[in-house]
């Protein structure tokens, strides 16, 4: 069994964030919140980035006992072809999304490397911003998607918590714990421009998987330096007959999680989607979150033919259409931002770039 | 035991001292003496026979526990530190260089481009390079990305006492610096030196703060003190700093009462 | 009789000087100099046999106090 990495373990740095995470602590809810709106304010200004998710594939060769694609769920399952794509895409558009986030389940025959980048190849030609959220990939892998136009990655470690992780991914390839922590130092090393971490709030405790988390982003800031970061905080819902998270994180909870997080890292984006109810995505606003997704079908497909696409990965909570939220952010004082990203900036990062490269003075035409 | 860690060398001491400025060779040996200093950076230049009492090298040999890091203070380029890193190392049998490029006499602000040129020449050579560098972030993970030992950042302009000037950049660099960190110009105080400590840094140099004093061995044990309280202090876990106000109206309300 | 360029300065030496002659004459008593001959580094060990040429470049170095 591999050792855990120092990275994780060593909690020098952590120590200010596991003071604010302490429900105990002197921190009220309130003062971290006003902290965390004056942090919020001056590095990212009034503003809200958008973008919406779309499920190409939703095979699966995990056991994940959490979720609903999990590969012993009786779910029907479907996956888009590139015509499928490509409407779904026109429909997204038509609601104004450019920046949205490709995902698939774990690897499998049906949705293997090949299907995503060709998937990628075709997002990103209709769309400003292509980011993926699939399964773990090796260094080439993900230069290719680099090279196809992907330019971001999420990957949820689900928990950080070893002994948890491995007895709630029972089976498939998700079960390697270690592989999963080193994907998202693959994707830089691969030239994706910015990795998207997270826990699923809810399978273990919070507080520890917080820190790590945290010490997860630090580690991956001082080892990638030009690499972006951002961070997403998913929380599992009790659902009857589905899967009852042991550790409910109450709504307090999340918000000093939330704030605890812009305080402790203030220039990283912080991720909020339509898991919440739009009360609560509304209050969270201008808060700490900067990233918000929207119009969100959970469903494989969803956009161009919403009746008609089975049970999706989680329930929608904020089902407001992109009008609706942006009226909202608007309300607030909020700017509801669409594009945040030009594709004349896709292309893997140089990761190695110890030689200095002189410029060539270029004939202006 | 904390200790200080440039290749495989260890030191107990976080005071560096430069050796410059001083009204004579017996005072600062004193002086080196007094901070109890492991690490002393020392000048090339050239020999002359009207001033045999320049050579610092018998007498700083003579102290037990120093190990010498030449400066390559008066090139101006990359090739010229280069040349003169190279001429030191065969000369003190150390592998530490002090990489300082300044090309202005008057501001003696170093030269970034010059200076990662340097570094990445002389890392490959197997020198442990600590460039002296302006509080640039950005400069700082470059230099530690083509080998460098530690980084070396000013406080403010050399001499010039103004403190830590570039605080706001130093946390930044701290922060984010998988390599000790090193305050380097500008110190005035052991207070000062102090605060560089409790902001995380792996050590500070010093050199005219002592030098300039009215009692260089004394100002030197004063800010051996201070580096020492500061790391400590760094150690324990310094209370977080608390910079809240309180609303009017509460934000969190939309969260409704705690279940 | 050698001219030579000592530390950006002339300086005569008798023919067939070695380096350790040339640091006799100067002053340098001891070996707490470094020695590049034409941009090249001369090692203590080398400098009673390496002769000294008409026009060569001499740097003697030491170290002197400096931040």
């Amino acid at each position: 069994m591999t050792n855990l990495p120092d990275w994780l373990t060593d909690g020098r740095d952590s120590a200010t964030l596991a003071a604010m995470l302490d429900p105990s602590s002197s921190s009220s809810l309130e003062s971290l919140a006003i902290e965390s709106r004056a942090l919020t304010l001056r590095r990212f200004g009034r503003t809200m980035t958008l973008y919406a998710p779309l499920y190409l594939s939703n095979y699966c060769s995990s056991g994940c006992a959490y979720c609903g694609f999990a590969s012993d769920r009786k779910t029907p399952r479907r996956r888009l072809e590139p015509d499928d794509i490509r409407r779904e895409l026109t429909a997204m558009k038509k609601l104004g999304i450019t920046d949205i986030l490709l995902l698939t389940g774990e690897r499998t025959h049906n949705a293997d490397f090949d299907y995503l980048l060709r998937s990628v190849d075709i997002a990103a030609q209709e769309m400003q911003r292509v980011s993926v959220e699939a399964f773990p990939m090796s260094i080439r892998e993900y230069r290719a998607l680099a090279d196809s136009g992907c330019t971001a990655i999420t990957i949820y470690q689900e928990t950080y918590n070893r002994e948890r992780y491995e007895a709630l991914h029972r089976w498939g390839p998700k079960k390697d714990f270690i592989e999963r922590l080193e994907t998202p130092a693959r994707a830089l090393e691969g030239g994706i421009k910015t990795a998207g971490l997270g826990v699923l709030l809810g399978l273990s405790d919070p507080g520890e998987d917080a820190l790590s988390l945290y010490r997860h982003v630090r580690y991956l800031g001082r080892t990638f330096w030009r690499a972006g970061l951002s961070v997403s905080f998913p929380r599992m819902r009790p659902q009857t007959g589905g899967y009852e998270p042991p550790f409910p994180v109450d709504d307090h909870s999340l918000a000093r999680i939330i704030f605890a997080f812009r305080i402790a890292l203030p220039d990283v984006e912080l991720v909020l989607s339509t898991r919440e109810s739009a009360a609560y995505r509304d209050g969270m606003a201008g808060l700490g979150i900067t990233r918000m997704s929207i119009e969100s079908r959970t469903t494989v497909g969803g956009y161009h033919d919403p009746e008609n696409n089975g049970k999706g990965q989680f329930d929608v909570f904020d089902d407001r259409s992109a009008h609706e939220f942006c009226n909202a952010m608007r309300a607030k004082n909020i700017e509801p931002v669409f594009k945040n990203w030009d594709p004349a900036y896709n292309g893997p990062a140089d990761v190695n770039n110890t030689i200095l490269h002189p410029v060539k003075p270029q004939p202006c035409l | 035991m904390d200790y200080l860690q440039l290749g495989s060398y260890t030191f107990s001491s976080r005071l560096i001292l430069g050796t410059g400025k001083f009204s004579n060779a017996t005072v600062m040996l004193e002086a080196v003496r007094a901070s109890g200093a492991q690490l002393v950076t020392v000048a090339l230049r050239r020999f002359n026979r009207e001033q045999l009492a320049d050579d610092l090298f018998s007498p700083l040999r003579a102290l037990p526990g120093i190990t010498l890091m030449p400066n390559t203070s008066g090139a101006s380029t990359a090739a010229e530190a280069v040349r003169a890193a190279q001429i030191a190392r065969e000369l003190s049998g150390s592998p530490f260089i002090k990489v300082e490029i300044h090309p202005n006499p008057q501001h003696l602000m170093p030269d970034p481009i010059e200076t990662f040129e340097a570094c990445r020449i002389l890392a490959k050579e197997g020198f442990l390079v600590m460039p002296y560098i302006a509080a640039d972030p950005v400069l700082a993970k470059r230099l530690e990305e083509v080998g460098c030992t530690s980084v070396m950042p000013l406080g403010s302009a050399i001499g010039s006492g103004q403190g830590l000037a570039t605080a706001e950049m130093l946390n930044i660099i701290i922060r984010e610096s998988n390599i000790p960190v090193i305050v380097d110009a500008g110190l005035r105080s052991p207070s000062e030196a102090a605060l560089a400590m409790e902001m995380g840094c792996g050590a500070v140099l010093v050199n005219s703060a002592i030098a300039v004093s009215d009692n260089p061995p004394a100002m030197a044990g004063a800010f051996a003190g201070a580096v020492d309280a500061g790391r400590k202090a760094f150690k324990a876990g310094l209370m977080p700093k608390s910079s809240f106000a309180i609303a009017t109206s509460p934000l969190t309300a939309f969260l409704g009462a705690k279940v | 009789m050698l001219t030579l360029e000592l530390n950006g300065k002339q300086q005569i030496v008798p023919h067939g000087s070695a380096v350790t002659d040339l640091l006799s004459i100067i002053g340098s008593v001891d070996n707490n100099v470094a020695v590049v001959i034409n941009d090249r580094i001369i090692r203590p060990d080398k400098r009673s046999t390496h002769q000294l040429q008409e026009g060569d470049r001499v740097e003697i170095l030491i170290f002197a106090g400096g931040g």
